[in-house]
Order: structure tokens, then C-alpha cells, then sequence
């Protein structure tokens, strides 16, 4: 009884956008927002008949795998050269961490001026080595672009599945690994049978929260690409912004809303049901 | 006990001197053109107020990337500013959902005839004006006078041929001989320079899509085979209008078409560079396109009068001047084209002896998606993933979809 004021405030916080956004979904709607008739599932057919956003869709999943496996992937083994004590470590930290201090539109600004064809950091570089002969057009074509905006995807989630980690990797008592070593494992064994499963209720977190914030993550592909060029490089999210603001078509954005909307729920759904299990 | 009075009385008439009857206050929303159009909006609002005391306007500059974005949220939320700088070819949409209120009954006598006839049509619909031609722009060729002169056009090349002609040259010689442009705004515009100067239409009379005629197809087959020649600067999928100016100003560019804006820049930017600039190569026949933004007036607004008393201050040649001037942009009242500085530029008069061929952006509802849908086709062409032929026709068919046909 006590808590029905602030359930109620909850359920209007969340339950009034989420029934404009089925009304915008089932209507004839102006750029403006003004309602001019019922539309049924029009917009829903329109939507998944659009070549557009089943290639978006496919990509938000390669997107979101490929950027979140990589940072785990990568996340692991800084972690573990992080949790050894050597010297200047206080700084190494505060290198991994730094990114995770800046607004991620603005580091995308600041990646998109690094690949540059005419005067961009990268460039220069592989030129200086003697890699690359000719500037190498990054963003010009989908198959280069999309793998750089998934490379920085990766680059700015580390920090804070770094930090994850490291708070699991610290929870990990020290004594087993001694006990280990006078039994004669070899380091990576200890790390494949000790550290990667005491690790496993860290890594299931940092990759659900993980999953959620990279699927919905806006602005490393707009700030670069707009989705573009030929639209090979729209996930959802861009392409929702694309449809409701460039073309005025809140409808079918609406739409797509709920799609994105479902999905995210299914891996928060996913996320309750380990934290459940873990306990 | 007398003297109290009168002082009383004084005291009163001072205070109904300082606070008039009634402040109003006229907000707007303007385009940020450049670093100046903040500046001169507070400054003309602050003249204003000088003259009006009792209305006061308030400033909102806002990026034109993210302008049409501000201006549907603020509009479905009821918060809209009184005045708002539109891009014209959004005006249908504002007209259609009863949001622009019409301008005829608001405006003194003789206001309406202050504009060039060319500029306040495409703000008219239906008969009504909606819509008054704050900046107007055409396109032209600016072309960089040492790498022509090289490439044995001193003057510029006037054809397409000899447009190609001279990037061959440029490009033996190392450089970039015609800018095209594929990513961000107006990549479905410069596919139409081409088309239109091969006779072709964006759309027939019927509004249909009438991009992927023939002349379409030989336009954007033009441009594939320029850039598979390498008479282009490598990859314009990467290059936006701004970064292919970056490239023209660095004089790293033969050739490229875009608008009078980009004098005011190489001006203040790269006053050294020796260019020229002469109209759209010509095909078949000559066109150009012209694009004019405008000042609407929402309907909901509550200081309808001393909103427009602003427009017409605005609308004085003084204002105007300083305005086109400062920004780089074509006059677009009779007045403020007899200044010299319009009238004695010679870059500028080729801009102006355009308008006679010049397009305008139809006041469709779809044009965003059509430019769109031809955007796409030009990347995947430029891409190496399909035909112009088959990217057009798909484009068509998209657009017509959205046009309604």
C-alpha cells in the first residue's frame, strides 16, 4: 500500500510513452506528429517490407556481436595485466579508463577526424611505415567504414568492462593460486580453470549490460557515416532517427521503436534471469 | 501638500514612459548560415526594439543539421517560436498540417512587391504566402584559374566535354580534376545539374518521378565514368559539399559546382587563390539550380502583429544588404539587388544571370524521400554495386511511392 504512490508513478513514467509510441505505430501520421487517421498495420507492413531495415536489422545483430565479443575479448587480458602489481600501474589505469571520460559523440568526432583520407592520424602513420602507398579512403566505402565503427565501438566499452573485471578478478582470493602452483598448474591452466570461471558471473554482466548499451548506441555510426553510403552501415537506431527526423515519418518509426524496444527487453529479460541465478 | 502632487503625478507619467502598455515578445528560430548570423540577428533585434520599444525579440540560432529536428519536436510539444527560418521545400508539410499561418492579411500594402518575383513563388501555395525569402542561393561551376589555364582552359570549360577534357589534362598532371559530391546534402542536386542540362526533369508535370529518363541514366553514367577514369577526386562517397570546398579552397581541385557561399569563404579563407566562376556546364541546354529558404509564421502564434511589424522591418533594404552581404547569398527583394555591392561583383552576376534557368525545389510532399531514394542510387552507383539504369528505376519506384503516384 505504501509503495502503490511511486508504482504508480512508475507505470505512468513508463506506460505513457510506451502507449503513444503503439498509438504513433497504428496511425497516419504527419511529420508533425498530428494524428490524420487510423492506419491498422500499414505501418508494420511497410516497415518489414522495407529492404532497408532487414539489412539494418541483420546489422544491428553483426554490430552488436561483433562489438561486444571484441571487447570482451580484448577486456579479459587487460584486465589481468591490470590486476598485477608493477610499476606505474595507477597510470596504466588511468589510460584505460580516460576514454570512458569522454562523451562518446565527441570521440567519434575525434575518430572521424583520425580517419581522414587527406589528413587523418591513421593515414599518415601507415603511410610513414610504408604500409599504404595511396590514402586509404576510410569512410567512402561500407566494407572499410563499418569495420572502423565497430573498432571504435570496441575501443570506448572497454573501460567499463575493464572495470567490471577487474572488481571480479579481486574477489578472486590470492591463496588459490598458490595452492595451484604448489599442485603444479602451469598459468594458463590456472587462468582456464580458475580465473575464467570464478570470472563467469562478471563476464555474463558485463556482457548484457554491454549488449544493451551497444545496441542502442547511436552515436559513434551517426557522428561517422549517417548509416551511409547506400545505407550499408544503418543499424536500428540510426535508421529509426533517419526515418523519423530526415524523412518525417513518425509512423513507421514508431515501428521500428518497438521493435528495438522488444529486443532490448528480451536481453534485459535476460539479464534478471542470470542475476536471479547467480543469486 | 501641492508640490506631493504634482510629484506624484510626475512620477507616474515617468513610470508609464519607461513601461509601456504592454511588452510583447516575438521569439525566432534562424538557421546558423555561418558565424555572423547570430551577430546580426541580435543586433537587428536590438535596432528594432530601439524603434519599437514595446516588442522585443528574442534570438534562437539554431545548426541548420539539426534545425527540421528541433522544429517537429518543438512543434508536436506546443513550445514553436512565433517566427522559424524554413528550408522553403519543407513549407508543404507546414502548410498541410495547418501550422504556417498565411502572411497576406498581416502584410502592409506594397510589402509583398518588395520580393523578387522568382523567390516568394515557390513560399506561395494556393494562392496564400506562407513563406517570405529570407536567403536565396544558385549553383554555378567555380573553377581554379592556374589548373585550367594549364589544361588549356584559361577561361573555364563551358561544356561537359570540355569539362571532361580538362580533367583529363588535370589528372595527367597529377591533380583532381572535377569535384563530385556523394555523401551528406544535396547529392541528389548534383546528379541533377547533370540531368537538366541534358534535358531531362526530376519529375513530369504529373509529379511523378522522371529522374531515370535517359537523360538521367546518361547523367549519372557521365559521373561513373568520370570517376572510374579518375577524373574525380578519389572516392566522393567520403566527400561532403563542405569537404569538397575544403579541397577547392587548398587548391587541390579543378572544377566543382556549388553555391556563392563559397566565395565569402575562400575570401576569408584563402584569399590567394586565383578562381573563376561560370554557369553549370552545359549539355544540351542550360540550368542551374536555385534554393531559397524562408521565414514562416506559425499559426499558434500570439504576436501575430508585432511579429510581422519585425518581418517588415527585416524586409527594409538596410537589414537586407548587411544580411546578403554578410552571408554570401543572392538578394532576393528589388531594393537591396541596386546595391553595388550585388550589382558591381562580376562572380556574383553570373549567379544572378542564372536565375532564368534556374530550378527550384518543387513544393512536393515526398521530395525528402526522393532525394533520398536518388542519394542511395548514386552511392550504390558510384559503389560498383549496380547499374545507373537499374538504380534509377528502383529510385523511381521508391520515389513515386512516397510522391503518392
Amino acid at each position: 500500500m505504501l509503495i502503490a504512490p511511486s508504482l504508480l508513478l512508475a507505470c505512468g513514467v513508463i506506460g505513457y510513452p510506451f502507449y503513444e509510441i503503439v498509438r504513433l505505430s497504428l496511425s497516419e501520421v504527419s511529420r508533425f506528429g498530428q494524428i490524420r487517421g487510423f492506419a491498422g498495420w500499414d505501418n508494420f507492413i511497410r516497415v518489414a517490407t522495407d529492404p532497408i531495415f532487414v539489412d539494418a536489422l541483420i546489422r544491428t545483430l553483426v554490430w552488436t556481436v561483433t562489438v561486444v565479443g571484441g571487447t570482451i575479448l580484448l577486456s579479459v587480458p587487460v584486465a589481468l595485466v591490470l590486476r598485477e602489481d608493477f610499476f606505474g600501474r595507477g597510470l596504466a589505469r588511468t589510460i584505460i579508463m580516460l576514454p570512458w571520460s569522454i562523451a562518446l559523440s565527441m570521440a567519434a568526432i575525434v575518430w572521424l577526424w583520425a580517419f581522414n583520407a587527406d589528413y587523418g592520424m591513421i593515414n599518415a602513420t601507415l603511410r610513414q611505415w610504408g604500409i599504404l602507398a595511396q590514402p586509404l579512403q576510410w569512410m567512402a566505402r561500407p566494407e572499410t567504414a563499418f569495420p572502423v565503427e565497430v573498432a571504435i565501438g570496441i575501443i570506448v566499452s572497454i573501460p567499463f568492462t575493464v572495470t567490471i573485471l577487474l572488481g571480479g578478478l579481486s574477489s578472486i582470493p590470492g591463496e588459490i593460486y598458490e595452492a595451484a602452483r604448489i599442485d603444479g598448474a602451469r598459468p594458463w591452466q590456472s587462468f582456464a580453470f580458475m580465473t575464467l570461471p570464478m570470472l563467469r558471473p562478471f563476464m555474463n554482466i558485463a556482457i548484457v549490460l554491454n549488449v544493451i548499451h551497444v545496441f542502442n548506441s547511436f552515436s559513434i555510426i551517426w557522428v561517422m557515416t549517417q548509416g551511409g553510403p547506400d545505407n550499408r552501415t544503418h543499424i536500428l537506431v540510426t535508421y529509426l532517427y533517419e526515418l523519423s527526423f530526415y524523412l518525417g515519418r513518425p509512423g513507421p518509426a514508431a515501428v521500428v521503436s518497438l521493435v528495438v524496444l522488444a529486443i532490448v527487453f528480451s536481453a534485459t529479460a535476460v539479464y534478471m534471469w542470470l542475476r536471479e541465478r547467480e543469486g | 501638500m501641492r508640490q506631493g502632487w504634482t510629484w506624484l503625478a510626475g512620477a507616474f507619467t515617468a513610470l508609464a514612459m519607461v513601461m509601456p502598455a504592454k511588452a510583447e515578445t516575438v521569439r525566432m528560430t534562424v538557421s546558423f548560415y555561418s558565424a555572423q548570423t547570430g551577430p546580426y540577428y541580435e543586433k537587428m533585434a536590438e535596432e528594432f526594439h530601439k524603434a519599437n520599444p514595446s516588442i522585443d525579440v528574442k534570438i534562437e540560432v539554431v545548426n541548420w543539421a539539426n534545425l527540421l529536428q528541433k522544429l517537429q519536436t518543438d512543434i508536436s510539444g506546443g513550445t514553436n517560436a512565433d517566427l522559424s527560418i524554413i528550408g522553403t521545400r519543407w513549407l508543404l508539410d507546414f502548410v498541410k498540417d495547418g501550422i504556417a499561418e498565411p502572411l497576406d492579411p498581416l502584410m502592409a500594402p506594397g510589402f509583398k512587391e518588395r520580393f523578387i518575383g522568382p523567390f516568394i513563388k515557390p513560399g506561395t501555395i494556393g494562392g496564400k504566402t506562407y513563406g517570405l525569402p529570407v536567403a536565396a542561393s544558385a549553383r554555378a561551376m567555380f573553377y581554379n584559374k592556374a589548373m585550367l589555364a594549364k589544361a588549356g582552359f584559361p577561361n573555364g570549360p563551358k561544356t561537359w566535354d570540355e569539362v571532361i577534357a580538362a580533367a583529363e589534362k588535370i589528372k595527367a598532371d597529377g591533380g583532381n580534376g572535377f569535384g563530385l559530391m556523394a555523401k551528406g546534402t544535396e547529392v541528389d542536386v548534383y546528379l541533377y545539374y547533370a540531368l537538366w542540362t541534358h534535358g531531362g526533369e526530376v519529375l513530369d508535370a504529373n509529379q511523378k518521378a522522371a529522374f531515370n529518363s535517359p537523360a538521367g541514366v546518361k547523367a549519372l553514367t557521365m559521373y561513373k565514368m568520370m570517376l572510374d577514369k579518375g577524373l574525380t577526386e578519389a572516392a566522393p562517397t567520403n566527400y561532403t559539399r563542405d569537404e569538397l570546398q575544403a579541397l577547392f579552397k587548398q587548391g587541390r581541385l579543378g572544377m566543382m559546382i556549388t553555391g556563392p557561399f563559397l566565395m565569402n569563404q575562400i575570401a576569408k579563407e584563402a584569399p590567394t587563390l586565383e578562381y573563376g566562376v561560370l554557369p553549370v556546364p552545359v549539355g544540351t541546354n542550360p540550368a542551374t539550380y536555385a534554393v531559397t529558404d524562408s521565414i514562416v509564421m506559425f499559426a499558434n502564434s500570439k504576436v501575430k502583429t508585432a511579429a510581422m511589424k519585425w518581418l517588415d522591418f527585416l524586409f527594409t533594404p538596410a537589414p537586407r544588404i548587411a544580411f546578403t552581404k554578410g552571408e554570401g547569398f543572392l538578394p532576393t527583394t528589388i531594393e537591396e539587388a541596386k546595391d553595388p555591392a550585388f550589382t558591381e561583383n562580376e562572380r556574383l552576376k553570373v549567379f544572378v544571370s542564372l536565375l532564368p534557368n534556374a530550378r527550384f525545389a518543387p513544393t512536393v510532399t515526398g521530395w525528402e524521400d526522393t532525394a533520398k531514394a536518388v542519394t542511395d542510387a548514386v552511392q550504390s552507383v558510384y559503389l560498383g554495386t549496380s547499374t545507373p539504369e537499374a538504380e534509377l528505376n528502383a529510385a523511381a519506384a521508391k520515389a513515386n511511392q512516397s510522391l503518392g503516384k
